[in-house]
This record gives C-alpha cells, structure tokens and sequence, in this order.
C-alpha cells in the first residue's frame, strides 16, 4: 500500500482524485478509505466540490440565484410519487410489459380459441427446445480446447440465466411480422436485448440502484406539492442529493459498451439458435399431410442490384397460425412504455432519464462513437443548460384524453377509415383474384396483380400494427399520469424517448394527449383555443389572428356540432388538414363555452405555436436580411407574410422579363408559376437541397398539372429551378452567402482530413458523424454479414461533411432557441414542450411563452453566431504557432476568417411580430 | 459505329441488319444502306434497350422486340427449330452484368428476343464475365448462380480472344476503359457464341416455371460453401436426403460442388414430388420476380 500511494504522487495525483475522478461500485469506495487509512491514519476524505454554475451569457439570469422561482410543484404528494417511483421500478426490473392491446374488446371466435392452445403448446415446445439448444451450444463451446475465433461469446452467454436468453428469442419470435426481416435487424435486436438485460443485472449487483433509490425519494421532494420549496432545478437538487449522501461518481457505472462487432455477433448466434431450434409439425392445419417437423423460421436472400440481403421469414402456417388465434397480448420492452414516475433528472451524458433502462443522452447511428466520447470531454459544467432543458422537456405530466381514444378506438375496432388515417385492419385488405389451377400456369399479368395485392397486404399490416402498438399502450395509460424522458440527436434536437407512443406522433397520438396539470383558461385562453382550432384545420392561413377568431366564432354551430355528435352529426371536423387535434379541441371549446366562468375553465388543452418557415427565420436573422426577414415574419405585419407566395411571386417577375425578352421557355411557362410549385424548393432550400433535387421536385409539381405540355417538362423545371434559386439570393442575399460560407469552409476542413465540428451558444458540442464507412465481414454459420466498421483512424466522407454542414448547422441553432425558450419557460413557472419548431403550453399561458419566445430568439441572434464559429474554427482547425504552413492550410485560414457580411435588419422587430411563431 | 463490322459482314454475303443507337452515326449508315440493293437495313435502334421495363410510350432508341422483328421481317419459330436470327454486338462494359442477367430471364421465359426462336448471340463480353459464364464446380469465385444458369440454358463457344490494348477507349484520363477485377483474369475482350440449347424445355423446365429454377439456384448459390442437403432441410423441401440419395448426389456436398446439370436434375425432382407445392416457396419466387423486374 505504501508503495502504491508513492507511486500515485510521484506520477502527479492527488490521494483526493481517487475519490473525486474515479468510479466505484459495491463497497468498493469504503474498501479503498480504509486501505488508505492504514498508511495515512488520519486521512480524511476532500470535501464536495463547489458546484459550478454555467458562465453562459445567454443565461446569466436563469443561473443567477438571486433571480430564482421555486421549481414548479407538481399536484402530487411525495407518498404519491413514491408509489409511483416503486411502479415503475417494478415495470424496468420485469424488463418487458405485457399489455391488453385494444383489439381485446372484440369478441372471441371457437377458432381463436382453438388457435390460442396450439400456440401455447407449441410455443412451450418451443421454449424447452431453444433451453436444449442454448445449453447444447454453450457445451460445446466451452469444451473447445484451443481458442478459436468463435467462443468468444462464450463469456457472454453466461452473463444472465439461460432462461433469460430463451426469453427473449422467444420475445423476437412473437414479434417477427409475417414478412419477415433482415438478418441485421433481428442480430442486433437479440444482441442489444441481452445488452439491456445484462446492464440492468449489473446495476442491481452493484447497489447502483438502491443508491438511485435513495436519492431518488429525496429528490421527489423538489417535484412534490406538500414539501418545502426549494431553490433548484432538478438536476441540482440530485446533485446535492448525491453528495449529501456521499455517493460521488460512485452513481455512475463504469463504461462498458459492448463493440457494436460483439452485440452482432452474439444476436447472430441466438438466431440461428432459434431457425434451427424452433419447428411445427407440417400437418397441424391440414391433417392430411405427412406428419413432418419443419422449421418455423427459414432464411432466404433477396437479391438487389449489387449486393443481396438475407431475410428470416416465418412459415406461413406460423402466420396463419398466428392470425387466428388473434392474440391480445403485446410485449414491449419497458422503456417502450411512458415513465409512471417523474424521469430521472439528467446529471451527466451518461445517466439521466430511465431508473434502470440504459439510455443515452445523444443518439447516435450505431457503430458510430464519436459524440459520446465529445460529450465525455467536454466539462459537465458546460452542458448544464443542455442537460437542465431535457429535463425541463421531460418533467412535463401528461395523461390521456379518454374521450377522443375511446372513438378512435371504437373506429379502430371496427373497419378503421384511411381519410380520418386510422389504418383498416387486414380484413379490408383488397382480395387477390380467384387464381385457377397451378402457380406455375399463371400468366404475368396474373402474377402481377397478385404481388400489387400481396404488397398492398404487407404495407396495410405494418399500418396496422403501428397504431395497434400506438393506441394500446396509451390505452395502457389511460388512467394514469405518465412522462416521457427525452435526450437528443447529436445536433441537439430533442425527441422523446419511447418510440411507440409520443407527443411527436401523428395527428391520431397528439389528439390524445392532453398535460397532465390543469391551469385556468384566463381572460384569453378561450379565444387562443378558437385560434388554435382553425389553425389545425389549415383554413384561414393568410388571415390575421383577429379574423381567425372571428371566423371560429361565425362556425360555432359546427364546432359545438362535432364536439356533441363526432360520429353521427354533420362532422365538419373530418374535413380539416390535422381532424383528430381538430375534433379534440372543439369538445374543449365546447365544454369550455358552456362553463359558468369560461375564463376560470381547468384547461389541459396544449395549445400550439409554430415557426413560420423556421429554418428561412435563423438564416434573416443570422443574415440579418431586410426582405427576408419580412417574408418569414421576422418583421411586425398585419398579416401573415407567406415567403412561398413570395418567392412564387419574384420567380414570376423574372419570368415575364425573359418571356418579353423572347426565351421560349419562360413563354410556356406563362401561367404555370403558382406557390405549389415552388413550396418544396424553397421549403428544403434551408436543408440544403441541390439544383438537381430541386429541379426533380419542380417536375413532379408540374406533371401534377395536367395541361402543362409533358415535352417541356425537364426544360421549364431546369429553367425554374434556377429562378428560384436566384429569387431566394436576391430576397435573402446575406443568407445565400452564409449558406456558400458554410459548405465551402466545410470542404476545406473535410479535406483536410478532419471532421467537422462547432459548438452551439449553449456549448453543447457537435461533431459530423459522417465518416467514409468500412464494412467488416462477420463470418457467421448461417450467412456473412458485413457489418460496418467504426473506428477513431475512420476518413470523414467528405461530400456528406460538406453537404450536411448548412443544415445542422441550422438545426443546431433552432435547437438552441427550443431550449432557451424552455428554461426561461421554466423560470416563469410555464408548462413547456416541444416538437422542434412547434411550441406547445396550456391557452393561459400562450402569450407568455410568446414573448419568451421572440426574446429569446433575439437574445440568440444577438451574439456574433457566425463570427464565433469563425474563432472557434480557426482555433481548431488551424492551429496557430506553427512556422510551415501548407498551402491548403493557409486557404483554409482565410476561408474561415472571411465571415460573410450582414444586412439592414433591425433585430428587435421580432419581439413585436404577431406572426413569427403563430 | 462507323460501320466497319457491318462492312466486313456484307462483305461476307449476308444479309444485315444494323441498330445503331446513336444518331451521330446514322446518316453515314443510311448512305450505305442506300447504295446497296436491300442487302442491309438501318434501324435506329439500342440492342440493349429492348423490351424497357418501365411503363409508358417507349422512345428509340429503345424498343419493343416485336416491333423490331416486324420490322426486319422476322417471324417466330418453334424452339426446337434451328436460329432464326444471329446477333452480333459488344455488350456495353458499364452494365454488363445487368444485361447478362435481364438476357437470361428473356432465354428462360422465352420472351423478348427469345420470343422468336433460338436467338444466337455473338457478343464481345470481358474475359472475367466469360469465366464465370465457363465456370465449372470447383473454381471458386467464378462458379456462380450466373455459370449455372448460363449453361443450362446455352452452348458457350470461346469464338476469339483480343487484348485489351487493342481497343482505342475514351476515357477521360487517358487510361484503359478496362473493368476492374480483383480476383479473375481480365485481360481480353471475348467473342463468345451463346446458342439456346434446344433440349432446355423438354424435361420438366418450361417456361412458366423457369422463374422457380432460376430462383433455386440463386438462393443456393448465395453461400457457395453452405451444404445442399441443409439448405434443402432449411426449406423444408426435403427430409432424411431420400431425395439427394436417389439424385445421386453425396449429403455432405457443398452448393459449389454441383454441376449445372445437376441442379437441373435436382429441379426436375423436386417437381415431381409434394414437398414443392409449399406454396410459400411460390410466394418468394413470385417476390423474386419483382426483386429483379
């Protein structure tokens, strides 16, 4: 011991450090104080570390302690929330679900009965025969003498019960949809399975969670209703919670990623386990055939241009099996489902979110490693704001809204309708026609009919399962309150993260989601419900707010109509652009206009707010754009500036100046420029579409048309296609520069070999993560899979690091607005949540979140955006002090120096405009 | 082109018919084809663009097949029936492969060209296609699902060799327009005779259910080294070996080791016996169709 402490100072530590930096687990820190005290008897541990604060000038005041609200108390008690945390902790110890789905509500046919026992025989058969496999193979493994390539995953085979791995073959297995699936797919389900399992047993072995458990309870005293106030955010308060307790680091695992190469691996051994373990005997739907055991699941290649994939897909007789016995039980993995409990607040990029279920805080692409290892670099104080917003987004209650499920069920049940976009189920499938005879003798017209019905089948059953997996889990939770944790892409967008069941949703999943809190209308939430409504119906886009409200108020009679008889009365809702929302918030407005006191109505309505054009409004702003600054609403109007009508209209301009000048082209075109045709160009202009993108959507537009004349297609879209692009330089001049700025510089750095990387004013750091991929075979039993290979020595892909640049560049800084606008929504004691560039709080609080939003908005555009990703590029790439410079080096430099100018735009405008988010 | 192999053809005392694709070469042709007395005819037209697979109005180059043999006054002929009609070309080296493939589908399911007869090819293909076209069991990386196919359904003649350096190519870097090969020879263009052999359909392959043999050996030769007898199991088309026994053909061989005439026979087997009316084998194969079409 001596000798270790001497040898840890003569190489520069601290004993301190050991228990500042490292990570401990079990007992392991106890152990290690009293070692030390051995040598050095009197040895105390250093105190906690001061937390630090985020030096953000963006968010001075949102850290300054002085300023600080108490965070917003949910209305539940602690006693409430603990019985919730215990549920929870229940549902991620069990690993998977198992829930009603919707469908159960249907009768039960004798068949389905029948059915239901076979399977359950058979799926025990099955069980014991994958157990014999297993256990075969892992005989066999370990008594292989000499180390070959293969019983490397023999560790990992034992890491969790066998009963645990025939668990979740068994679970794929009841999943594989009739189509089947890639071989890749299945591998890596299987493999991150046994990932997720293992994690877990790792967090129980080591205490991990009884330490989460404890502080945990503290921490609900922040959240509850009936506990002392206290002046911190979530992530905070654990952090003093944590340290209080003395826990440390020691609350984080080690790292332990398993190699992407290593999760393929094992998933490709247990699926072929499962081919060759799981058979049916052939005759068990048609007695007349031999009685023959045959496997259940085959494995077929299908052949692409180049390359071919392998494919497992189940026997039809399992199919067949499978739909009639009509099942309605759904297993989902547990971090499928909403927290019933409050998310655990993010401290660190590795621990936040789930009490059990491991998640990240970016996603990333898999094999792809590079962020993580940014994230763990980069000081902690430094994503404080980033780490606070997620929790903010995730900490947001939600419930169901029971009476817009139950018609969406009901219609579910029934035949579904495609218009109202609730998949019909199967038995509406169009019937194959009546085929005589043999396959073989079947002409090609015949087999061509077949297959459009065959994928016409396949594309209704995915549908179909979606919104089955969607609606039964939030009829799962229909009686509770449940939230969703979020984390983020590597730009900083935020997503929730169960996959299913998500504010993100389509029209369906919003419409049944209401917050959880209730909060009076106030003296305008009853017309911001109205406003809100005709917005979801799409009508009314170029009309002011006021006339909006006057139109809603002109339709009562049919808003009150649809919210009385959705089914049965004159259902204007159904003919609107987003009818579910629309059905939804007309019962709110009707149950709010028949209340006494509308303005004193418990609402729990989310009423939306959404960025015109959001991408075109960073690049004004950035560009500081006169014009374009008014076309997308940056300046105060009495109207809703729209910048397609606007860019449709300079396109026209330059159009009739050729057509006059005698250019054949632009004479055809005389009549045929209309905003429909430019949408798609201008829209995805931001996002970085080419001419060659661009010119093929202007065609589709075109051919839509019917007498545009078809020989003129691909010269009028080349021809318009330039148009818009000049007519976009000319309204956003300073924006078309930034944007040429931004992919030159980034060709310049791909090329230099390196990737490209900046960090946002919130400092959150952002590295490309497009790399020229290698793909590594993996020499399987069943097939070789290539599998792409990640390293740090990996070439970053040079056109996708250019090409790319623009956009996330642009997403990085709307996602740094959503944030800002949330923690200063959180300040102001706001419900707050996003879907990127739509904002939603309760009718209340509309105008509030309004104001933040522009301020924050402004407060962004305020620091030199451009001219500090200039330094800070000019820092990384071009590092100064050294004497020979190569020539590419020295472009580079002066390509990053060169900051594109800016123009007129007076920046304060926005805080006045009525339609910047509306 | 300019007409040289149409030249040295008249020369021979045939009667010609020329497609030229590109329109720059058209007049010359046409010049040539008026001053002679119905020796040859010119058609604007691309060998390799018949029969397009895409919908709508076809535009010359491309055509229908039967349109151009309207045109040169061809009529179809039973299959036994000696060639109708022999083609001379260069088979473009972009999407070689591409075409070997789409040419036999049409030999198989005798459509297109093959509609009319046994067409017999002559084509320029690099020396690397031909070897795998000639592969036997045993080369390994030659022997594909193509060599199977390939010899089934023609006799494949080796007519000339001529290096590569031989060709003038227009490559922009001044370099040889010559496919790179990793593994096979390529060092020559290959002037190849592919003659339909005429017993193709007389056992139990017909047209109508070519697609499923062809479908066969692909899926077998996906992993040239995976065990007949555990695909076949795999598909539950055979069980205990009877079949393989009675075929011949030892259990413990790989899918490379057969020849072609085996899997030819291993088919014939199969579609006497029950297993095959499986219908989800069907299913895949007409999923095939659609893979490839």
């Amino acid at each position: 011991l001596f000798r270790y402490l001497h040898q840890l100072k003569s190489a520069g530590f601290h004993v301190d450090e050991l228990f500042q930096k490292c990570l401990f687990e079990e007992d392991e820190k106890e152990k290690v104080l009293s070692a030390i005290r051995i040598v050095q008897p009197n040895y105390q541990l250093p105190p906690p570390a001061n937390p630090q604060t985020c030096k953000s000038s963006l968010l001075q005041d949102f850290y300054s302690k002085e300023k600080a609200v108490s965070y917003p108390k949910l209305d539940f008690t602690v006693q409430e929330l603990q019985e919730r945390f215990q549920q929870q902790l229940e549902m991620e110890l069990g690993s998977t679900v198992t829930i009603e789905s919707v469908e159960s509500a249907k009768p039960l046919t004798p068949q389905a009965i029948k059915a239901r026992k076979l399977l359950a025989t058979l799926r025990s058969q099955w069980h014991s025969s994958l157990l014999q496999a297993l256990q075969k193979s892992k005989h066999n493994m370990s008594s292989l003498k000499e180390v070959s390539g293969y019983d490397i995953l023999y560790p990992y085979l034992c890491l969790l019960p066998d009963e645990e791995y025939v668990g979740i073959m068994m679970q794929i297995l009841g999943a594989l949809s009739p189509q089947g699936e890639s071989l890749v797919v299945l591998a890596r389900e299987l493999g991150s399975k046994v990932y997720n399992r293992y994690i877990t047993q790792r967090k129980l072995r080591s205490h991990q969670l009884e330490k989460v458990q404890e502080v945990y309870e503290g921490y609900i005293h922040l959240l509850a209703k009936d506990s002392q106030p206290d002046n911190y955010l979530p992530r905070e308060y654990w952090e003093k919670l944590v340290t209080e307790a003395g826990f440390g680091p020691s609350l984080n695992l080690k790292g332990c990623n398993w190699p992407y190469m290593l999760v393929m691996r094992l998933g490709m051994h247990m699926l072929e386990l499962l081919v060759q373990a799981v058979k049916v005997p052939r005759n068990i739907l048609n007695p007349r055939l031999e009685p023959r055991l045959i496997p259940v699941l085959y494995h077929i290649y299908s052949f692409r241009s180049s390359w071919q994939v392998g494919l497992i897909k189940p026997h039809p007789i399992f199919s067949q099996l499978v739909s009639d016995a009509a099942e309605t039980l759904l297993t989902f993995s547990s971090s499928a489902i909403p927290m019933l409990c409050p998310p655990v607040p993010w401290t660190s990029p590795n621990f936040g979110a789930y009490l059990l279920n491991d998640t990240r805080l970016m996603r990333f692409v898999d094999g792809v490693t590079q962020h993580q290892l940014l994230l763990d670099q980069c000081p902690l104080v430094n994503l404080h704001p980033v780490l606070d917003a997620l929790n903010q987004l995730g900490n947001c209650a939600w419930k169901i809204n029971q009476p817009v499920l139950d018609i969406i069920i009901s219609i579910f049940n029934d035949k579904g309708n495609e218009k109202l976009d609730i998949p019909p189920p199967i038995s509406e499938a169009p019937r194959p026609p009546s085929a005589p005879g043999n396959s073989s003798t079947w002409n090609k017209s015949l087999k061509h009919e077949l297959l459009l019905c065959k994928k016409k089948t396949a594309e209704m059953h995915s549908l179909r399962m979606d919104a089955l997996y969607k609606l039964s889990i939030a009829n799962y939770v229909r009686d509770k309150v449940f939230w969703f944790p979020h984390n983020m892409d590597f730009r900083g967008r935020t997503y929730p993260c169960p996959p299913y069941f998500n504010h993100l949703g389509n029209d369906v999943t919003r419409a049944i989601l209401l917050f959880a809190e209730g909060r009076p209308l106030g003296p305008k939430g009853l017309d911001w419900l109205k406003i809100h409504l005709i917005n979801l119906t799409g009508l009314k886009k170029k009309e002011a707010l006021q006339e909006r409200l006057e139109y809603a108020n002109e339709i009562m009679e049919e808003i009150l109509d649809s919210a009385d008889h959705p089914l049965t009365g004159r259902k204007w809702w159904m003919n609107t652009d987003e009818p579910w929302q629309a059905l939804a918030c007309c019962m709110e407005i009707a149950k709010a206009s028949r209340s006494p006191d509308p303005a004193a109505y418990i609402s729990h309505f989310p009423v939306h707010q959404d960025g015109s054009c959001n991408g075109l409004q960073h690049y004004a702003a950035l560009g500081r754009d006169l014009i374009g600054a008014v076309s997308v609403n940056l300046m105060p109007c009495g109207v809703p500036q729209d910048v397609y009508s606007a860019v449709a209209q300079q396109v026209e301009e330059f159009r009739r100046k050729d057509a006059e000048q005698g250019v054949k082209v632009a004479q055809v075109l005389q009549g045929f420029v209309s905003r429909k045709v430019v949408k798609q160009t201008v829209m995805t202009v931001v996002y970085g579409v080419t001419r060659y993108g661009g010119r093929l959507q202007i065609e589709k537009r075109l051919r839509e048309i019917d007498d545009f004349p078809e020989e003129y297609l691909w010269e009028a879209s080349h021809y318009l296609v330039k148009q818009v692009f000049n007519g976009i330089k000319e309204m956003f001049s300073a924006t078309r520069d930034i944007q040429n700025w931004l992919t030159e510089s980034a060709k310049l750095i791909a090329q230099s070999g390196r990737t490209v990387e900046w960090v946002t004013p919130l400092g959150l750091p952002i590295v490309q993560p497009y790399y020229r991929s290698r793909s590594t075979v993996l020499n399987c039993g069943m097939q070789h899979l290539s599998v792409k290979n990640s390293s740090n020595s990996q070439k970053p892909d040079t056109v996708k690091q250019k090409n790319a640049f623009p956009p996330n560049f642009i997403h990085s800084l709307d996602s740094t607005h959503m944030m800002l606008t949330a923690l200063h929504c959180l300040r102001q004691g706001l419900t707050f949540v996003s879907v990127h560039d739509c904002y939603w709080t309760h009718a209340l609080t509309v105008d509030t979140m309004n104001q933040i939003c522009r301020q924050q908005f402004v407060a962004l555009h305020g620091e030199k955006i451009l001219q500090d990703l200039s330094e800070f590029m000019l820092e990384k790439y071009c590092s100064p002090g050294r004497e020979t410079r190569a020539p590419w080096q020295k472009k580079l430099m002066e390509q990053l120096s060169d900051v594109p100018k800016t123009g007129e735009f007076n920046l304060k405008k926005v805080m006045d405009s009525t339609y910047f988010f509306s | 082109g300019p007409g040289i192999l149409t030249r040295t053809l008249l020369n021979a005392g045939v009667r010609v018919v020329a497609l030229e694709s590109n329109s720059a070469f058209l007049p010359n042709l046409q010049s040539l084809e008026n001053s002679l007395d119905g020796q040859l005819k010119v058609i604007y037209c691309d060998f390799f663009r018949l029969d397009p697979l895409v919908t709508g109005t076809v535009k010359p180059p491309a055509m229908c097949s039967d349109k151009l043999f309207e045109t040169i006054g061809v009529a179809a002929v039973p299959w036994r029936a000696d060639v109708p009609v022999k083609v001379f070309g260069i088979l473009p080296q972009r999407k070689e492969r591409n075409t070997l493939w789409r040419l036999l589908f049409a030999l198989y399911e005798c459509s297109s060209i093959y509609r009319y007869g046994r067409i017999e090819l002559n084509i320029f293909i690099s020396e690397k296609e031909y070897k795998v076209l000639t592969a036997k069991p045993g080369d390994a990386r030659a022997y594909q699902a193509l060599s199977v196919l390939w010899q089934v359904g023609c006799e494949i003649q080796l007519l000339h060799k001529e290096p590569w350096s031989s060709f003038v190519t227009n490559l922009k870097n001044g370099g040889l327009a010559v496919p790179k090969s990793t593994w096979l020879p390529n060092d020559h263009l290959c002037l190849v005779r592919l003659t339909p052999q005429q017993n193709l359909f007389t056992g139990g392959l017909k047209p109508t259910n070519s697609s499923t043999f062809i479908f066969l050996v692909k899926q077998c030769l996906a992993k040239p080294k995976s065990r007949l007898a555990d695909k076949l199991n795999s598909w539950s088309l055979d069980s205990s070996g009877k079949l393989l026994t009675e075929l011949e053909i030892p259990k413990s061989a790989a899918t490379r080791n057969l020849y072609p005439e085996d899997y030819r026979r291993l088919f014939e087997a199969l579609q006497n016996s029950s297993v095959f009316t499986e219908t989800w084998f069907h299913d895949e194969v007409l999923e095939s169709i659609r893979n490839i079409n």
